[in-house]
């Protein structure tokens, strides 16, 4: 099978005062049809910049994005309309991704009236359909983002997004500003419709335990470069990069008699700017030596499990 | 499969009792607002405006103050101008209700008269300087790079004098009378409108809520028409209403001066300069027309605070 | 009473109303504690549970304009709280009970050296003359990681991670002997957050400094804390030691709340969530707070007055189902 989303040397920078930040450094992967596909990695590595360059957003800088085998950053103004409506985003902040002077209705139905190819009566149902599917009540049509909670603006965002029947979206930390409990609601939201719908996703979050909740795949991302791909279960099971290891053992853990031994990194970070070649995990790593701050390469270490580490092999004793 | 989830995902809502806390402040600090009235609409900006002790008062002031003005030939028993040398510096009476002044023209024709001045010079300056900082700084926020620059550097020369000394200034080169005063205030004012458009269109351009339209194909047209201005367009309002009581108390600082409207065209602040002799022996000279600058300066203020409520459609307090 | 005012640290029957437009809100209602010297307490809630505003109330820093009403008892070693007056209080505030907040950068002077902040804290409670503070703020600093080459650098020349442990040094400086930390790594990544835990850990056991650690997360609770009571609604719901909330977990809130949670350990379909919302600040309730939103909700508890049922020694829970369920 063809891969709905696919990046070749996907490469974005942004300038500062100091130089380029390498926000998106090289990246490729691969978003199979139907799968969600989680993008973990801590504040400032890059996730959420990758997800936007996907959906062009951002413009990017250099490498190719293929959508159906495509190339995104080289459509047209006609293609780049149709390519929009395939392709939708689920922001992470529910106060900000709503524009305050629109109703609940006036945000679902806009995408609706902008693609000018339904009537009013079309537009009207289709816009009560969709706050059924999302769950929310009809009695709120009418309300403002800022009369609403966290939760319920999450699914007007979500409802927003579905409403052109898109194949793929990117939810970039949709449930890290909630409560917990609200949470777990907007995430067996976002399963089922996938279940129903037949979406794709691309889930960046920061949040180990929900990416393994919801994912197929897993990609962990370290100042814009991947440093580990494979499928959940596995990446759990086996995490062969240092940096996996640490995050995993880092979360803090509901279970009071089985503590996980904890990896505690030292070391500064590396900044993104200009960062040269060699591992940039090297600066905090355990393992690393004169070799790693050279050069770094990825390597399929078990099957369909990539690491970017010239030491995964000696560290995991495979 | 979709009724099976909106009865997961909704069934629990129903049940009152326990809305949304937005829904519960909302109740709470407009519980005097009909609940039908939607808030954002005109028609809500009304009612929130028109229930507010404060804006109430100036509003009424400022229409009785205009209405007054306007009719003040017919309705008063003197003109502004005519002195009556047998009744110089009277106190205040049935005769002349505010007294008269040094030359023995009635007060009360003068201020009424007078209130022309401060407010034309007020509102008009500000739609001046409202305008062209608008677009300046529209045009600045949005393309933002160099012209942002350069934009703002000029600005920055009107800002680097304190306002009024600037106002002066201008004066000075163009000139005394009613329009010299709208243009010298209307030119200082700028900077002021400029800055404020200026950083709400950046602040706004940065919202997850711009990104998002972009999504859906909304054309850059639309999403500036449609997101970004409605939405920079509040914090305006209430700086226009701001500037026309500022602009209105700074033609009176400049007639004052003898920069602004000159005798015997009775501008208040001008009234002040002139009487300021005998504010000890005569205080009600120079109490009466301060009186109403005062009273106008706040009814404006007033009603600037009245529209920021009613236009922040997120509540903050 | 009594046996609160021998404690190290209690709050007996706490109180909280704001007033907001024209009504009230009902923040925290009838809060209970107690704590012994060396203890940690984690305070688990939601947004809006009223956590910040117990642990302001302890060093009374409510904002006054908005504060309508601060009733019952908060006592610490032996003396009244809430009827100190203001020189009594700046005494104890930094000095006997200090704060850590969540965002590390609005709690350090941007335009100060850190060293000189940690100095002047400690001189403000000290008689000590500013070589002998300087000493003592190098010697915090190393204690939380941080050499003495960087005590001269300014707050924007640390990252998030370490910015907290200069906020953490800044408030162990006078060695107080209680913490009142609220959600003290929340804005930090995860393996930053790893290290600040491991460090409040090691402190808290070489110093013997008693901590209320309030957070949303049971997991860092897990990781520190002796004693957890859970807050619903401004309420306590449930309390007791690390063992009886996770180990048996009673409150249909609290079970609800470890629900929610996905599990790194076990593999889950689907996550089961709290159904609906938290109630409306704004109105006090005559029976459950939890019962709209609860699974095993009936009738009876309509009725239900919202008192504490004792279920082992210590072990409280504000349902009158739980002792019939188990």
């Amino acid at each position: 099978m063809a891969a709905l989303v696919e990046t070749q040397n996907l490469k974005k920078y942004f300038k500062s005062g100091a130089g380029m930040v390498h926000a998106v450094d090289d990246i490729t992967f691969k978003i199979e049809e139907g799968e969600t596909v989680g993008l973990v990695g801590e504040s400032g590595c890059g996730k959420s910049t990758l997800g936007r360059t996907l959906i062009h957003l951002n413009e990017s800088t250099d490498g190719k994005i293929l959508f159906r085998g495509q190339d995104v950053t080289k459509l047209n103004k006609k293609e780049m309309v149709k390519f929009r409506k395939d392709v939708q985003m689920i922001f992470q902040d529910p106060y900000s991704s709503l524009d305050p002077r629109q109703t609940v209705s006036d945000i679902i139905m806009e995408p609706l009236k902008l693609d000018g190819s339904f009537s009013q009566e079309e537009i009207k149902n289709r816009t009560r359909e969709l706050m059924d599917t999302v769950g929310i009540e009809k009695r709120l049509r009418m309300s403002y983002p800022h009369e609403l909670d966290g939760g319920r603006r999450q699914r007007v965002g979500i409802a927003r997004a579905l409403a052109l029947n898109p194949k793929f979206i990117v939810c970039d930390e949709p449930v890290s500003a909630l409560d917990v409990s609200i949470q777990a609601q907007i995430l067996n939201l976002l399963m089922d419709l996938q279940r129903d719908l037949g979406l794709t996703y691309l889930f960046i979050t920061h949040d180990m335990s929900v990416v393994k909740h919801i994912s197929n795949q897993i990609c962990v991302m370290y100042l814009g470069q991947m440093v580990e791909v494979c499928d959940r279960k596995e990446l759990f099971a086996y995490p062969l990069h240092p940096y996996t290891k640490a995050l995993l053992s880092a979360i803090p853990t509901t279970d009071i008699h089985n503590r996980r031994e904890r990896i505690i990194l030292k070391g500064e970070i590396k900044s993104p700017i200009n960062p040269g070649p060699g591992c940039r995990f090297a600066s905090r790593c355990p393992y690393a030596d004169e070799g790693c701050r050279q050069g770094v390469k990825s390597q399929e270490v078990r099957p369909g499990h990539v690491v970017v580490c010239n030491k995964a092999k000696e560290i995991n004793q495979l | 499969m979709a009724e099976e989830l909106k009865n997961k995902t909704t069934g629990h809502h129903g049940e009152g009792g326990h809305d949304g806390h937005g829904k519960g402040k909302k109740a709470k600090r407009r519980h005097h607002i009909d609940a039908s009235i939607k808030p954002g609409s005109a028609k809500y900006v009304w009612a929130s405006i028109s229930h507010n002790r404060g804006a109430q008062f100036g509003m009424i002031f400022i229409v009785l103050i205009i209405g007054l003005s306007l009719l003040s030939p017919y309705i008063c028993r003197y003109e502004y101008s005519a002195t009556d040398f047998a009744a110089m510096k009277a106190w205040p009476s049935f005769k002349h209700l505010f007294g008269t002044d040094d030359l023995g023209r009635d007060i009360l024709s003068r201020v009424l008269y007078g209130a022309r001045y401060t407010l034309v010079i007020g509102i008009l300056s500000t739609v001046l300087s409202a305008i062209l900082g608008i677009i300046m700084g529209a045009v600045a926020g949005y393309f933002g790079g160099a012209v942002d620059s350069c934009l703002m550097r000029f600005l920055d020369l009107f800002q680097a004098f304190p306002s009024l000394v600037l106002a002066m200034a201008f004066c000075a080169v163009f000139g005394t009378g009613v329009d010299k005063c709208i243009l010298a205030l209307g030119i200082t004012g700028i900077p002021g409108f400029a800055r404020l458009m200026r950083a709400n269109i950046l602040r706004i351009r940065n919202m997850e809520y711009i990104e998002s339209a972009t999504t859906i194909n909304c054309p850059t047209w639309k999403i500036i028409a449609r997101h970004i201005i409605p939405n920079a367009i509040s914090p305006i309002i209430v700086e226009i209403a701001m500037s026309i009581s500022r602009n209105g108390l700074a033609s009176s600082s400049l007639s004052f001066l003898g920069l602004g409207v000159q005798e015997p065209k009775p501008e208040w602040g001008q009234m002040l300069a002139s009487t300021r002799n005998y504010i000890r022996d005569f205080p009600y000279m120079v109490i009466i027309p301060g009186i109403f600058i005062v009273l106008t300066v706040l009814s404006f203020n007033l009603l600037g605070d009245a529209f920021r409520d009613a236009l922040d459609p997120n509540l903050k307090d | 009473m009594a046996k609160t005012r021998e404690n190290f640290f209690g709050i007996r029957h706490l109180t909280v109303k704001y007033h907001s437009g024209n009504s009230i809100i009902h923040a925290v209602n009838d809060v209970s504690l107690e704590l012994k010297a060396g203890e940690t307490l984690g305070l688990v809630g939601e947004t809006g549970a009223g956590k910040t505003t117990i642990a302001k109330s302890i060093l009374r820093i409510l904002p006054e304009s908005s504060v309508e009403s601060v009733e019952g008892d908060i006592w610490f070693e032996g003396r009244q709280i809430l009827d100190m007056n203001d020189k009594e209080l700046q005494a104890l505030r930094g000095k006997s009970i200090s704060m850590i907040f969540q965002d590390p950068m609005t709690a350090l002077n941007p335009v100060k050296t850190v060293v000189s902040q940690i100095a002047e804290g400690y001189r403000q409670h000290q008689n000590c003359s500013k070589a002998e503070a300087n000493k003592r703020a190098i010697e915090m600093l190393e204690m939380v990681g941080i050499g003495a080459d960087r005590a001269e650098e300014y707050p924007h020349q640390f990252s998030g991670g370490m910015k907290q442990r200069v906020v953490i040094a800044l408030a162990l400086a006078c060695s107080p002997q209680l913490l009142l930390a609220d959600e003290p790594t929340t804005a930090l990544d995860v393996t930053i957050q790893a290290q600040v835990l491991d460090l409040i850990r090691d402190l808290r056991n070489k110093l013997g400094t008693a901590m209320i650690l309030i957070t949303h997360d049971l997991g860092v609770v897990a990781e520190v804390c002796d004693k957890v009571a859970v807050i619903y609604a401004g309420r306590i719901i449930e309390q007791g030691t690390l063992q009886d909330i996770y180990d048996h977990p009673t409150h249909p809130y609290t079970c609800g709340l470890f629900g929610a949670l996905p599990d790194l350990d076990k593999d889950v379909e689907r996550l089961s969530p709290i159904e609906g919302l938290p109630p409306d600040p704004s109105v006090i309730r005559e029976h459950c707070d939890f019962m709209e939103r609860c699974p095993y909700a009936c009738g009876k508890c309509k009725k239900f007055n919202n008192h504490m049922i004792e279920m082992t020694p210590g072990h409280m829970v504000r349902c009158w189902k739980a002792n019939e369920e188990e």
